[in-house]
């Protein structure tokens, strides 16, 4: 088992810098608009966010370990194009509603629902199902393996060590301001707009 | 600096001002223009900037011929590329074969350049450094222009920024006027550069010039996917209405203040540089004259109703030459040297060591198309 979990780990290591360029455009902007100028705020975004994208690592062991069972290496087209597009849309209705001046829509007239309280976790979950080509590696060798116990072994060691390269979005911590939210939010607009496009793009190719 | 009657070295001093301008661009412009064009081109484009630097000299008003420069300028880039591009010539602005490397152009450079930094590393790990040599030299003459002129790059060197002023100072008056939403969206460049920096990095493609580049100036962008194409084709559509036709109908250089990254890349650097432009509390009687003169949106209101030019000024000067009161002034770090007389100690103003520094810089850059255009335009009329 330990040696499964460093052979994750290492994969984990050697291309985490992949995770981290698919998971910033969405995560920056979010801690930017969302983030206060306190460490803790910020870590408790990115922690909620991590725990999201661990769910979505999970549910992949296990939907990976199922696949490899049945011999069924495949999933459907579809799902990858579309938690694009609701990761996207989310993001834009989130900007939306918070940009400053904005009529928000009634639904958030009183404030964020519980959903949106927890929407890093959301946002998390949306990008660990987006599979990058670490992750796929990562998959295709938990297809391989085919044992749920071992395949969460070694899917934890693989994220934990790309959880390490999300860390460099506290940096920006002390100049969070309330302009630098402004920015964050029309920044939020413009990635949820491009997550959007390109999930369609996906979905009618 | 408005026009003063007494000021007897107004002539003398006027021409002296375009003789160091004169001076110093001449080689460098026959330098940068390159072999292919005859250094008589480069000289009489050197000859041109001397002619604007007399007129702000002579005449007192530096936003005036500042916009002559910067549109003449602008529109001599646009032609050169488009004239290259319809006759199969050489796109003439490209120093070497290296620069044509995309993206070569300073505004994809503000959201690029960390890739390409990144690309250097790992080059250098493996012995290969540089490259790219052609983004390393523009880089470097980035960091030296904006050392020296700062957030004036967009005012007086852009080929963007030209084409932009250029319509906005059509309109007498503005058929639109533009409502407070325009100030609420006013760090849209800043959003932008983020958002294009962090795509930039994750898909390792220059996202400004695939996708939102009105002239498509250096990188083949068309997708073959059809879908993609048409979005590009719209989004470069959006680029150009907001490059020439939204200016003519607001007065506003809506492309630089909203859709530029650079420009925000710009406002963030610039503030190495100590030139400004800032409000005399004591003559200012708060008429925001200045704020409807600004086309970037750019200027705030302070205490009292004072104007405080905001990060995103780039120094034009429309500010300057509107307030009715001379309170808007060039300064350096907020400070204004001591009036001196003379031929050339009334040249040590503020306002004019800017515009010597804009000036040469403006005319060494655009050097590298405003000869060339000149060539094809003599080329068009048979003269080669």
């Amino acid at each position: 088992m330990a040696a499964l979990f460093t052979e994750g780990f290492l994969l984990g290591l050697s291309t985490g810098f992949y995770c981290l360029v698919s998971c910033l455009p969405l995560l920056l902007p979010y801690v930017l608009a969302e983030g206060r100028s306190s460490w803790k705020t910020n870590g408790f975004i990115l922690l909620q966010f991590l725990i999201g994208r661990f769910a979505a690592y999970m549910l992949f062991a296990a939907l990976a370990t199922w696949a490899g069972k049945a011999g069924q290496y495949e999933m459907p087209g579809w799902v990858l194009p579309a938690s694009l597009c609701a990761c996207g849309v989310l993001m834009m209705f989130l900007a939306i509603a918070r940009v400053r001046g904005l009529e928000a829509p009634c639904l958030l007239k009183k404030d964020l629902g519980p959903l949106f309280k927890r929407l890093p976790v959301a946002l998390g979950f949306a990008t660990g199902i987006n599979i990058c080509p670490p992750f796929a590696a990562g998959l295709l060798r938990l297809m391989g393996l085919a044992d749920f116990a071992r395949g969460t072994v070694y899917f934890c060691g693989f994220y934990a060590a790309t959880s390490l390269f999300m860390s460099p979005v506290l940096l920006g911590t002390p100049w969070i301001s309330n302009r630098v939210r402004e920015i964050g939010r029309l920044t939020l607009l413009l990635a949820g707009l491009w997550y959007c496009g390109l999930g369609l793009a996906g979905l009618l190719r | 600096m408005a026009f003063s009657g007494e000021d007897e070295h107004r002539l003398p001093s006027a021409l002296l001002f375009a003789g160091l301008i004169l001076a110093l661009t001449a080689p460098l412009s026959v330098l940068m223009a390159g072999r292919e064009t005859h250094f008589l081109y480069a000289l009489a484009w050197s000859l041109f900037t001397a002619s604007m630097a007399f007129g702000i000299r002579f005449t007192g008003r530096t936003a005036t011929f500042r916009r002559i420069f910067f549109a003449v300028s602008a529109l001599a880039f646009l032609f050169h590329l488009k004239h290259g591009l319809f006759t199969g010539g050489r796109i003439g602005y490209c120093i070497d074969a290296a620069v044509k490397a995309t993206p070569y152009c300073h505004i994809s450079m503000a959201s690029f350049l960390p890739e390409r930094i990144h690309q250097e590393f790992i080059a250098a790990k493996i012995g290969m450094w540089p490259v790219f040599w052609g983004p390393i030299k523009l880089a470097a003459v980035w960091l030296l222009v904006t050392l020296a002129i700062g957030r004036a790059w967009c005012s007086w060197i852009c080929c963007f920024g030209g084409i932009n002023d250029g319509f906005c100072a059509i309109p007498r008056r503005p058929l639109l006027k533009l409502g407070p939403w325009a100030f609420r969206l006013r760090d849209l460049p800043a959003a932008l550069l983020i958002f294009m920096l962090l795509a930039a990095i994750g898909y390792s493609m220059p996202v400004f010039c695939m996708w939102l580049c009105p002239l498509k100036t250096t990188t083949p962008f068309a997708d073959p996917e059809n879908a993609s194409r048409l979005v590009q084709y719209a989004l470069a559509f959006v680029g150009v209405v907001a490059l020439a036709l939204v200016p003519l109908l607001t007065g506003k250089k809506i492309f630089c203040a909203y859709l530029c990254p650079f420009s925000a890349w710009q406002a963030l650097w610039g503030r190495l540089n100590p030139f400004r432009v800032s409000a005399d509390p004591g003559k200012c009687v708060s008429c925001t004259l200045c704020t409807t003169a600004c086309p970037m949106n750019a200027m705030k209101t302070g205490p009292e109703g004072k104007p405080v030019p905001g990060a995103y000024c780039n120094l034009c000067g429309d500010c300057v030459r509107d307030c009715p009161h001379g309170a808007m002034r060039y300064s350096i770090a907020g400070l204004t040297l001591p009036p001196r007389n003379g031929v050339f100690g009334s040249l040590l103003t503020a306002e004019y060591l800017y515009v010597f520094a804009a000036l040469t810089l403006g005319t060494v850059f655009s050097a590298l198309w405003g000869p060339a255009a000149l060539k094809d335009l003599a080329a068009l009329f048979g003269f080669n």
